[in-house]
């Protein structure tokens, strides 16, 4: 690689012409919105060169210009205004119109180039800082995100604090490979492993097996800063995504952080107050001295059960358990400084935040404390460089919930502990064994903790010098790279007072994770404008991308009493999983605009990965992209439309096999002190290739009503071929799974956009935008049998690959009305739709909401299963049918009987996700403080559903294909928080 | 434009030459691969195959002793987080076993994941050049009796339903076999392992559980001891008795004599699965209420059933009562014993109507346990009731009941605790077989 930098280095020195500017003289300037307000932050250039100034709070601003000059004026939310200043002007005032269809907003299409969304080929989403955590914040990024993005199925996994989110943009695109899209960092490749803190070590969710996707970990992008960001940009698919290659098979988020503006430093400080509490609780059975009794076949104990049941009644000892363990408000707290400026060199955005929450069960909770910098520099004319690091410290305190063998988590626990039983602790602080249950839930919450805590690093570097500028040709070189770093450590401690823990005698588990991502990107832009209506922008590059993860999980049983570390148990048993790729793309781009109406754009990637069964081999993904904008063409002119536009654009991309899918292993498996080698269960396959995405997608984008209401029709076809599937294989092979290329996938779906401002008076203001979209997926073909997956077998109900079937298909048993197995259900939603909103009152009162509607769509719910397993469901006694048998028997029954109908459930909501009310304090007596906002915000406060689970959001086995699966899960929680912001 | 081509060429030249040099291949990181065992194993490697395999033996343990019992109604298994323990497996109302269920599908894949273990191991040891011929024999011998003994496990779960024999190629599995075929094939892989085992020299290291029989004629003991249960099982009686006195029976001995599975705490290493404490709740394992109702009087066997302070109940099903078999999460799980011997020597010997021995066997189990010498008709049929019944007690909770009453057609004689209940003769093949 040193040869390459050299050459780039060469490069720079030699190639570097340098330009002059005479000065002028001075111009000063206010910006106002349409309605008479000023608009502060909003760049002011003069048109090619690199001078400029930025409005501030009063829209004012003051430049040196040439003569002749014309400046350009942009701001986002804004259409971009050039103005030529006369030689006689000194004052000159710019009124801006808002740009409710994003038109001049600018957009990536490469992985260097960009280009306003007027001229877009795709169906880029955008989301701004504003409608990321302007209206009612959540605890962590991934949450953030949630309801935002069109065309997303976006999924929490649980209510645990510290996040655990699922994204898949347009459907599924991956059965076994990742699902999740790639997250960049001003150039930086974050890493979003979700890492298994090795719970199954006591709950024995997955079990005989030591690996568990039910451990309910949070996804590592939840460590990011919401407040950081200032915009995030969407490509949804390979039509958009192919320049990324290899990586980019589930979408791009592409995210920009804030930036240093030059102008007075300006300090802003944000203090939020507030609570959370369970969403939801289900209730629990009251009991009688009868149903007490009837807890029991057996006689004597039917009668002391009902004994039991008298006595804790007399003495006033009946409590509701769940709301003891799920009840708990917990208080919440953020702060936030940051600082920016700049003079005409160098500018900075610093920021340091804290945020202290607790969950809603005790001795849960989420910390995050989070500094950044970002420094831009130019060198001379030509030469910009950027520099972004972050530094994050995240703890996160997840307790213990979900799917369990051992009845430890609290939820099963809870499952069969009835309002009768006694499980508060005596005067000594001792806690009683729980009868019911082979764990005391308040016991466990009192002494077993179970922590993620992340150091993390991010940093990346932007270099972009201009190597050559004439007249009509520029020439860019664009370096791009950076480095994300971070030691994670899971801690789940057992103590041995525990009642589970009778035979382990206290349990540590602790997980040692190091992970790092690097990434860098070299590549030469040319704009060549071979007249005002021919313009080519060409890019090549250079891509490589590496990872290095190792996880070291360590299980001490017999743990001395008080202590966690490892070596104070009895015994101890270790794993370790590495995992280490490098991948190396070359791409080449080139973008052609014709008369600022037609643009085309074709590119290719040749990628080749470590993580191919064939490290050499170089894949090729092809990309080309056509927008013809109408209105501009003049084709339709002045009337109806103000601006309409189609496009199409075609892509490919792929998904890596998984690391270490091509080897057949042994793995340890020691006996009596011997060390012994076993055949893993997974087999390799040496030939194993990419899943391969093709997508092509089609759209309509148009403006009417003096542009004041705009829409975006998207049509997309996304194919996956030789998707991998670890497809189970017989068993009597030796083997229980094994990677294979298994068939074909097919994601369709439509996405509309509309965004208006139905209001705008002096006073009142509304904006408005609603989008609706939907996905439908079909295996298209099947090399192997159909799979079952994903959840816990047929008689519960279950995902099943199938050809000609829905991929998110939900089948099971339904006995006695069928044999054999029938479709019950599709995880996928009918549709989605969601509507952001904001109303101005005077200019200083601000009403924003984000309400989101998931139509149906099905969960696999087994959490009222377990709970009427064990005797406590809220409505056991109930009989709504009024056919003589109680709800819980009744459902029982029918799951004896055979049918798991009754646990796929639509788990469709109209949620409220998002309120917020503001106000912006104008007159600010004295001159420190020059703004002052306050506001307070609900966020998932409001929900209409029909599914009788915690939250129709949920995800027993995480962030993988499986979303939807309910086993007494981490409830869902509504926050409520105060907010101040005091700029200085 | 012409400069900025050039630009690009010499970029693109420049990358062409640091990519030539960056290619890599990382290889597996975490573990060895079977290939790099095929090639040329030393002895170290080997042996690691050995204790693996006999580590692999005992995964999912519990769960086929838990799926057996059940079905055999020698306990019930209570599980506050899986139903199918009181449903299907005990065909509560109209459920009955299904091909995708754990216990069926964990057991059956854990099986063939040591005799896959196993088939390398031969392969590996067939492929070296570093271990002498009676050592190499002395591998095939071992790899060959341990791999029946898991296909026979296996035979038992699914029995007229048949197992797949040849399963050396995973990409190319032999049939099926049917029940007649797959106990024949097992009996002369047995045979095989003998023959090996024969002036065979054993270079590995064993566990404690093979105490007395770690040397070749050791195993050949183990082997035959082996042999005398499939040869009951296919009614062989007279050659059960050839195999039984090349065995370690031993009518006079202790009946714990024998070959066992070990557990320890140590790194790697695996607890017993199929031991809880006494008197636990929600994951619980209970001796069926019929195991007290039917016991002789003073019989010391009902200490494998201690009585819990309180009973546990759950889907109208009751005990008062603990199994108790294995008591500590180290103890041991018997491959095959002493105690068992005996039993097949009655047995083979009640089926050859040599009735005093038969008896003279039954007595020694009787009176070992406490209980008076037997005083029943000295009949075939009697005999085999009472022989059926010592079984019971004396190998309770170590997967023999439901296979003894099924092998004696006597399904229909175990209790039914409601009334919808089904005895299933014989477990479904998974459904990923594609049988």
């Amino acid at each position: 690689m040193r040869k390459l930098m050299f050459t780039v280095m060469v490069f720079l020195s030699v190639l570097l012409p340098s330009l002059l500017f005479a000065q002028g003289r001075t111009v000063t300037g206010r910006i106002t919105d349409a309605n008479s307000r000023p608009v502060a932050g909003v760049s002011i250039t003069i048109a090619r060169t690199n001078a400029g100034a930025v409005s501030d709070a009063d829209g004012r601003f003051t430049l040196s210009v040439p003569e002749n000059a014309t400046i350009l004026i942009s701001s986002a939310g804004f259409k971009s205004q050039s103005l030529k200043i006369e030689s006689s002007q000194t004052e000159i005032q710019v009124k801006l119109e808002e740009d409710f269809a994003k038109l001049d907003e600018v957009v990536v299409t490469g992985l260097s180039t960009n280009v306003k969304r007027r001229n877009l080929a795709n169906a880029v989403g955008t989301i701004s800082s504003k409608e990321l955590n302007g209206v009612a914040p959540a605890q962590t990024f991934d949450a953030a995100l949630n309801g935002k993005v069109t065309g997303a199925y976006i999924n929490a996994n649980s209510g645990a604090p510290g996040g655990g989110i699922s994204v898949k943009l347009r459907g599924v695109t991956s059965i076994f490979g990742n699902t999740q899209p790639l997250y960049v960092v001003d150039g930086v490749y974050m890493d979003n492993t979700a890492t298994s803190a090795g719970l199954n070590a006591v709950t024995g969710a997955a079990a005989g097996g030591n690996a568990s996707t039910q451990d309910n970990p949070s996804s590592r992008i939840a460590d990011l800063r919401a407040e950081d960001i200032e915009n995030i940009e969407i490509l949804k698919g390979a039509s958009a995504a192919a320049i990324y290659g290899s990586r980019a098979a589930a979408g791009v988020i592409i995210i920009t952080t804030k930036r240093g503006k030059q102008g007075k430093t300006k300090i802003s400080f944000t203090q939020d107050l507030g609570f959370v509490e369970a969403r939801k609780l289900l209730g629990v059975r009251q009991f009688s001295a009868q149903t007490a009794g009837s807890l029991s076949s057996d006689s004597a104990t039917s009668v002391a059960l009902s004994q039991q049941f008298t006595d804790a009644k007399a003495a006033g000892k009946i409590y509701d358990y769940e709301k003891e363990v799920y009840g708990h408000k917990g208080f919440t707290r953020n702060s936030v400084l940051s600082m920016t400026g700049g003079n005409d060199k160098t500018s900075f955005y610093f920021s340091a935040a804290q945020k202290n929450e607790d969950g809603i069960v005790h001795n849960t909770g989420y910390r995050n404390t989070s500094l950044r910098l970002n420094v831009d520099h130019r060198v001379n004319d030509n030469i910009k460089i950027g520099i972004s690091t972050n530094y994050v410290n995240s703890s996160a305190d997840r307790g213990l919930t979900g799917n369990d063998n051992n009845g430890v988590t609290y939820s099963i626990s809870l499952s069969s502990t009835p309002d009768f039983a006694q499980l508060h602790p005596d005067k000594f602080g001792v806690y009683p064994n729980n009868p019911f249950g082979a764990s005391n839930v308040l016991q466990t919450i009192a002494l077993m903790r179970n922590n993620e805590d992340v150091n993390r690093f991010t940093t990346g570097v932007n270099v972009e010098a201009i190597l050559q500028k004439g007249t009509r040709s520029t020439t860019k070189f664009i370096g791009r790279g950076g480095v994300d770093f971070y030691n994670l450590v899971t801690s789940a401690l057992f103590p041995r007072e525990l009642q589970s823990q009778t035979v382990n005698k206290g349990t540590a588990i602790q997980g040692l994770t190091k992970s790092l991502n690097t990434n860098y990107i070299l590549s030469l832009v040319n704009t060549f404008n071979a007249s005002d209506k021919l313009g080519f922008t060409t890019s090549a590059g250079y891509t490589q991308e590496g990872g290095d993860f190792n996880n070291v999980l360590d299980v001490a049983t017999q743990v001395a009493p008080g202590q966690s570390n490892i070596d104070q148990g009895g015994a101890l048993t270790a794993q370790q999983f590495r995992n280490k790729f490098q991948n190396e793309g070359i791409f080449v781009q080139e973008e052609a605009s014709i008369i600022d109406a037609i643009n085309l754009t074709a590119g290719v990637r040749f990628d080749r990965s470590t993580n191919n069964g064939d490290v050499s081999k170089f894949y090729v993904y092809p990309k080309a992209g056509l927008s013809v904008n109408l209105t501009k063409m003049r084709i339709l002119d002045g009337g109806f439309f103000n601006n309409l536009k189609l496009r199409s654009a075609y892509g490919q991309s792929a998904n890596f096999p998984a690391f270490g899918s091509k080897f057949t292993t042994l793995v340890a498996s020691n006996i009596t002190g011997v060390q012994g080698s076993i055949v893993n269960i997974q087999g390799g396959d040496p030939n194993i290739k990419p899943e391969r995405q093709t997508e092509f997608e089609a759209g309509l984008d148009f403006s009417v009503l003096n542009s004041k209401l705009n829409f975006e029709f998207t049509f997309y076809n996304k194919k996956i071929n030789d998707f991998l599937l670890l497809a189970t294989v017989p068993p009597s092979s030796g083997f229980s799974t094994k990677f294979v290329n298994a068939g074909d996938l097919r994601n369709q779906g439509i996405e509309i956009g509309m965004n208006a401002q139905p209001l705008s008076l002096r006073n009142v203001r509304w904006n408005t935008s609603i989008n609706f979209w939907f996905n439908r997926s079909k295996v298209t073909k099947l090399t192997i049998p159909p799979v079952i997956l994903g959840s816990f077998g047929t008689s519960l109900g279950t995902f099943q690959i199938e050809e000609g079937k829905s991929a998110t298909q939900i089948v099971g048993n339904d006995a006695p009305a069928h044999t054999g197995l029938v479709v019950l259900g599709n995880q996928e939603p009918k549709f989605q739709m969601n509507t952001f909103n904001e109303v101005t009152f005077f200019n200083k009162v601000s009403l924003r909401f984000l309400i989101h509607w998931k139509y149906k769509g099905d969960n696999v719910n087994l959490t009222n299963l377990l709970n009427d397993f064990g005797s406590t469901s809220a409505d056991y006694d109930a009989d709504p049918d009024k056919n003589g048998v109680p709800s819980g028997p009744q459902r029982i029954g029918q799951f004896l009987g055979g049918s798991a109908r009754g646990f796929v459930q639509n788990s469709g909501y109209l949620r409220f996700r998002e309120i917020g009310l503001y106000y912006t304090f104008n007159k600010i007596p004295g001159n420190i403080i020059r703004g002052l906002r306050a506001g307070v915000s609900l966020n998932n406060f409001i929900t209409i559903t029909k599914y009788a689970g915690y939250d129709p959001e949920v995800s027993n086995f995480g962030t993988g294909f499986s979303t939807g699966v309910d086993v007494d899960p981490f409830p869902a929680s509504k926050r409520a928080m105060f907010s101040v912001t005091i700029d200085f | 434009m012409k400069r900025i081509i050039n630009n690009y060429a010499l970029l693109l030249v420049a990358m062409a030459v640091s990519i030539s040099s960056c290619k890599k291949e990382y290889g597996n990181l975490n573990s060895p691969t079977i290939e790099d065992y095929l090639k040329n194993a030393s002895k170290d490697q080997l042996n690691g195959l050995v204790s693996g395999s006999l580590s692999g033996m005992r995964n999912n343990e519990g769960s086929y002793l838990d799926a057996v019992g059940v079905i055999g109604r020698e306990i019930y298994r209570f599980s506050n987080a899986d139903p199918r323990f009181v449903t299907e497996l005990l065909g509560s109302g109209s459920t009955t076993l299904n091909n995708t269920g754990f216990y069926i599908t964990n057991p059956w894949s854990s099986r063939y994941r040591t005799v896959k273990n196993c088939n390398v191991l031969i392969e590996a040891a067939t492929n070296s050049t570093l271990i002498a011929e009676e050592e190499r024999k002395g591998y095939l011998g071992f790899a060959k009796t341990l791999k029946a003994y898991e296909l026979l496990l296996n035979l038992n779960l699914t029995y007229s339903n048949g197992i797949r024999v040849d399963v050396s190629d995973p990409n190319n599995l032999g049939p099926i076999l049917s029940y007649d075929e797959s106990i024949a094939a097992i009996s002369s892989l047995l045979d095989e392992a003998k023959t090996d085992l024969t002036g065979a020299d054993v270079a590995f290291t064993l566990t404690s559980g093979f105490t007395g029989f770690n040397d070749a004629g050791g195993l050949v003991k183990f082997n035959r001891a082996l042999a005398a249960r499939v040869d009951v099982y296919r009614q062989q009686w007279t050659t059960a008795l050839t195999d039984l006195s090349a065995s370690f029976l031993n009518l006079t001995g202790d009946f714990n004599t024998g070959i066992s599975e070990e557990f320890s705490t140590g790194s790697g290493d695996q607890l017993n699965s199929a031991f809880f404490p006494q008197n636990q709740n929600g994951e619980v394992r209970l001796a069926h209420p019929t195991y007290t109702d039917d016991i002789a009087t003073n019989d010391d066997r009902i200490n494998k059933a201690t009585l819990r302070d309180a009973s546990a109940s759950n889907s109208g099903l009751s005990s008062d009562r603990d199994v108790w078999v294995y008591t500590s999460s180290t103890a041991p799980i018997p491959v095959i014993r002493n105690e068992e011997l005996i039993l097949i020597y009655a047995e083979a010997n009640i089926q050859t109507d040599h009735f005093t021995e038969a008896v003279d066997a039954i007595n020694t189990i009787r009176s070992g346990h406490g209980v008076a010498d037997y005083s029943g008709a000295v009949t075939k049929d009697a005999l085999i009731d009472e022989m059926l019944n010592q079984r019971r007690y004396s190998l309770f909770y170590e997967g023999h009941r439901w296979i003894d009453m099924r092998r004696y057609d006597k399904l229909g004689d175990l209790p039914i605790d409601r009334p919808d209940d089904d005895v299933w003769s014989a477990m479904p093949i998974p459904s990923v077989e594609n049988p």
